[in-house]
């Protein structure tokens, strides 16, 4: 198998891309390089600049805040076949938390300014991915606002 | 001096009276003098049919048979009994609901076009030999043809006709099931002539004023003391031998949970839809009408007849069939059979006889069907739910805290023996109200059944709840139960079981994941999604591990919110599955935590193709009686103590969630 050919296959594993046309992922797959990192590589780091956008193939990723006098706080993990990575999209490309490989991880990378590149040119390879990123997104927004209701907590939050 | 009795002169008898073998035939004689055709066995073309008797030697004297699935053999008995068999290929509905009964005729005559019922031609019938299993068949199409405001005239006018001579079975096939249809084999009611056979003739019994007169006009002697033991014992040697078949409780409510059971399609491969379980069944009674016209087309006559479920277009419309296939055909006879009929009529359309055994010709046995499809063994830790003895809300019995775990930083797991023996055969998902003197008395789950004891796990919230936590072994405390309904694990067999839960929530579902691995076998894939504020949050962890590295189980936990030493998973329990691969198609779902909680699980397994009628979720409201009277935990027609706290998504409907009920 080449090696465009191996990153379609692994793109396929994750529900983030499997359902992209092929033609998609034929320009993903050029655009894109492996990535592997060993437990405890601290993968990007929140408020730096992150020109990466990714996706998780095998492993665990945990992103974290850093809260004074709390220290490290793991505010979500990502699973292989999500996006862990996706402040290459959004301006001003910067990492909103420290990602922190906590498993062995394989990944498929993009540089930032090179995909932010084909995505202007390649209006069809656009409309295919960035609804992809929405969902990622919207998901974890909604995921996030049910942690932060806090719900198996013992005190009944007071009205306010 | 001694004089001979005279028929019609002798004094009234009271009690069971000995007609001897041979004066049987003054029994027919006087059915037929009072102008009725006598209908009873015979036997014909190598089986024991019912067809017009006239003498004794129309009976099949000395004829037994040999019944089993899909067979059927006459033999010699070596004896004179001539009603020593149980029941043939022939059913009394023959007569009673005959398979063809013109209704109406239509005649045209030019613009003019008119209707008129065709009359009932319902003769005076006697039935000679109706065993228990016929006169509950009998029962059931009473229900079924007069039990509404729909009287049908002609079955009606039929049944009004019919003197019934009974005979008590002194045999059992192989086939019968009656005793598990609560049907027979003793009969009880609904004869006028009752006979049990003897050695040398019969003992007769009564019930019904007709069945006096008759009795009383035949060359009876009271029966022996000895005579109505021997007949008793027989009839109870019947029962033992046909033992419990198929065990009937709670039948209609495991039948219709499995209808994607995978059973469905493997007797489909066998049976060949030929509909002949349902002409000898005794009961089924579905028609279908058809016109016959003169060649002109200006007299119809409307006539019914006969259907069958297994009847190819029993279930056509314009475009195809809805049962097109043999396994949906199979489904919808056994499940209106023994479910739906329940829904339909109040009551089982399986009377236990047998007949859809003996003659079908591929020998597909209902009772077999019925006990792989809706298996009545119990689950391990699983017992009918039994009475508690404290069951007044004034009412409590006393416990004996003998171990006390904490769990988390405010979590505490006691282990209570000295109990009432009701809670020893509680149910998973039951809970108990739980006392302390000077606290109100709260719903506390049970999380876990021991053979003398139970375990309960407490989250010291508030006041109550911490005194609670803080009991020492040797103390005592309260309780109330066990109380509510369980999780429907019998669901869960032979499918795939998720279960998502968070916090507290796992309480609950712990003997659901005990009995689970006491069967592990009877399920198939076990998925547990357990979420907790953090990982020093997490409950049972010795047996969260255990599930998962020994007991079968997949186990996924997740956090909220933890420090960098935890290489778990963080995010919402939701967010365990809600890309996952796999298909919910053939799963049923637990869920036990945070309503909020419980409305994203549902709506994320929803998402996952498991509809709501399969999702159970256990409610958690203020209660306080434990037995749906003072009104606390009512939510729309629902009292959460009483008709919970398991609920399913599909019977909560737009309730569940709603802000504010």
């Amino acid at each position: 198998m080449n090696e465009t050919a191996a990153l379609i296959a692994a793109l396929n594993t994750s529900w983030f891309a499997s359902g992209l046309s092929e033609k998609a992922q034929t320009r993903l797959a050029e655009l894109g390089r492996r990535f592997t990192a060993e437990p405890g590589t601290e993968l990007f780091r929140e408020g730096e600049s992150s020109d990466t956008f990714g996706i998780l193939v095998h492993g665990r990723v945990a992103l974290r805040t850093l809260v004074p006098e709390r220290g490290d706080i793991t505010i979500l993990t990502v699973e292989p076949g999500d996006v862990y990575l996706w402040s290459a999209l959004v301006p001003p490309f910067r990492a909103s938390s420290t990602g922190t490989a906590i498993e062995p991880i394989e990944a498929i990378v993009f540089e930032g300014a090179t995909l932010r590149a084909a995505l202007r040119e390649d209006c069809e390879l656009a409309m295919a991915l960035y609804p992809r990123v929405l969902v990622a997104v919207a998901r974890r927004l909604y995921a996030t606002r049910l942690q932060m209701l806090d719900l198996f907590a013992t005190e009944q939050v007071k009205e306010w | 001096m001694k004089t001979a009795p005279l028929r019609g002169h002798r004094p009234a008898l009271e009690g069971p009276g000995f007609l001897a073998r041979a004066d049987l035939q003054v029994l027919i004689d006087l059915l037929r003098e009072d102008g009725r055709r006598v209908i009873g066995p015979t036997v014909e073309d190598g089986a024991i049919v019912f067809d017009e008797i006239t003498s004794l030697d129309d009976l099949p004297r000395g004829v037994g048979d040999e019944q089993a699935p899909g067979r059927y053999r006459l033999r010699r008995r070596g004896d004179e009994q001539l009603f020593g068999y149980v029941v043939g290929p022939t059913a009394w509905k023959k007569w009673t609901f005959p398979a063809l009964v013109p209704l109406t005729r239509a005649t045209k005559d030019g613009h003019k076009v008119e209707f008129t019922p065709e009359a009932t031609d319902a003769q005076r019938l006697a039935f000679l030999g109706a065993r228990a299993c016929d006169l509950a068949a009998l029962g059931v199409h009473d229900t079924v043809f007069t039990g509404s405001e729909f009287v049908d005239p002609d079955y009606l006018a039929r049944r009004a006709q019919v003197f019934i001579v009974a005979v008590q079975c002194t045999t059992a096939a192989s086939t019968c099931f009656c005793t598990s249809m609560s049907t027979g084999p003793e009969v009880e009611s609904g004869y006028d002539v009752l006979l049990t056979e003897l050695d040398g003739g019969f003992l007769v019994e009564v019930d019904s004023g007709a069945g006096r007169e008759l009795r009383d006009r035949l060359p009876l002697r009271p029966a022996t003391s000895a005579e109505q033991y021997g007949a008793a014992a027989t009839v109870a040697a019947v029962r033992a031998r046909i033992g419990d078949p198929v065990p009937a409780a709670g039948l209609q409510d495991r039948l219709l949970a499995q209808l994607d059971h995978p059973r469905w399609a493997q007797v489909a491969e066998r049976c060949i839809t030929c509909g002949n379980c349902t002409l000898a069944c005794p009961t089924c009674f579905c028609t279908t009408l058809t016109q016959v016209t003169d060649l002109v087309g200006s007299d119809a006559v409307t006539s019914r007849s006969w259907d069958s479920c297994f009847s190819p277009g029993f279930a056509k419309v314009a475009g195809g069939s809805f049962r097109s296939r043999p396994r949906d055909r199979y489904r919808q006879w056994l499940t209106h059979k023994f479910g739906t009929w329940w829904d339909q009529f109040g009551q089982s359309g399986c009377v236990g006889c047998g007949r859809c055994i003996t003659w079908c010709p591929v020998g597909i046995d209902v009772r077999d069907e019925l006990n792989a499809i809706a298996p009545a063994v119990p689950l391990v830790p699983e017992t009918p739910i039994v009475e508690p003895v404290a069951a007044t809300p004034n009412d409590f019995v006393t416990a004996r805290v003998v171990a006390s775990r904490q769990e988390t930083a405010d979590t505490t797991t006691l282990t209570l023996t000295g109990i009432d023996p009701a809670f020893a055969k509680g149910n998973t998902g039951q809970f108990a109200m739980v006392a302390l003197p000077g606290f109100p008395p709260l719903p506390i789950s049970i999380s876990r059944f021991l053979p003398d004891g139970i375990e309960l796990t407490i989250r010291g919230a508030g006041p109550a709840t911490k005194a609670m936590c803080a009991l020492q072994v040797g103390e005592q405390l309260g309780l109330r139960g066990p109380l509510g309904n369980n999780w429907p694990l019998d669901r869960a067999v032979g499918r795939d079981l998720v279960i998502v839960t968070g916090g507290i929530g796992l309480a609950p579902l712990r003997p659901v994941l005990h009995a689970i691995v006491a069967d592990r076998r009877r399920f198939g894939d076990v998925k547990l999604f357990y979420g907790a504020r953090t990982p020093a949050d997490l409950l049972y962890r010795d047996e969260l591990e255990r599930w998962g590295t020994r007991d079968g189980i997949e186990v996924s936990l997740t956090v909220d919110r933890a420090g960098p030493d935890w290489t778990g998973r963080v995010g919402i329990v939701t967010h365990l599955f809600d890309q996952a691969a796999w298909d919910g198609a053939n799963m049923i779902a637990f869920v036990c935590g945070p309503e909020r909680m419980m409305q994203a699980t549902a709506t994320t397994l929803a998402g996952r193709g498991v509809t709501a009628s399969r999702i159970h979720v256990t409610l958690e409201r203020h209660m306080e009686c434990g037995i749906g009277l003072c009104g606390h935990c009512q939510m729309g027609k629902y009292f959460v103590c009483r008709d919970g706290p398991v609920f399913s998504i599909g019977q909560l409907g737009d309730i569940f969630g709603r802000e504010g009920i």
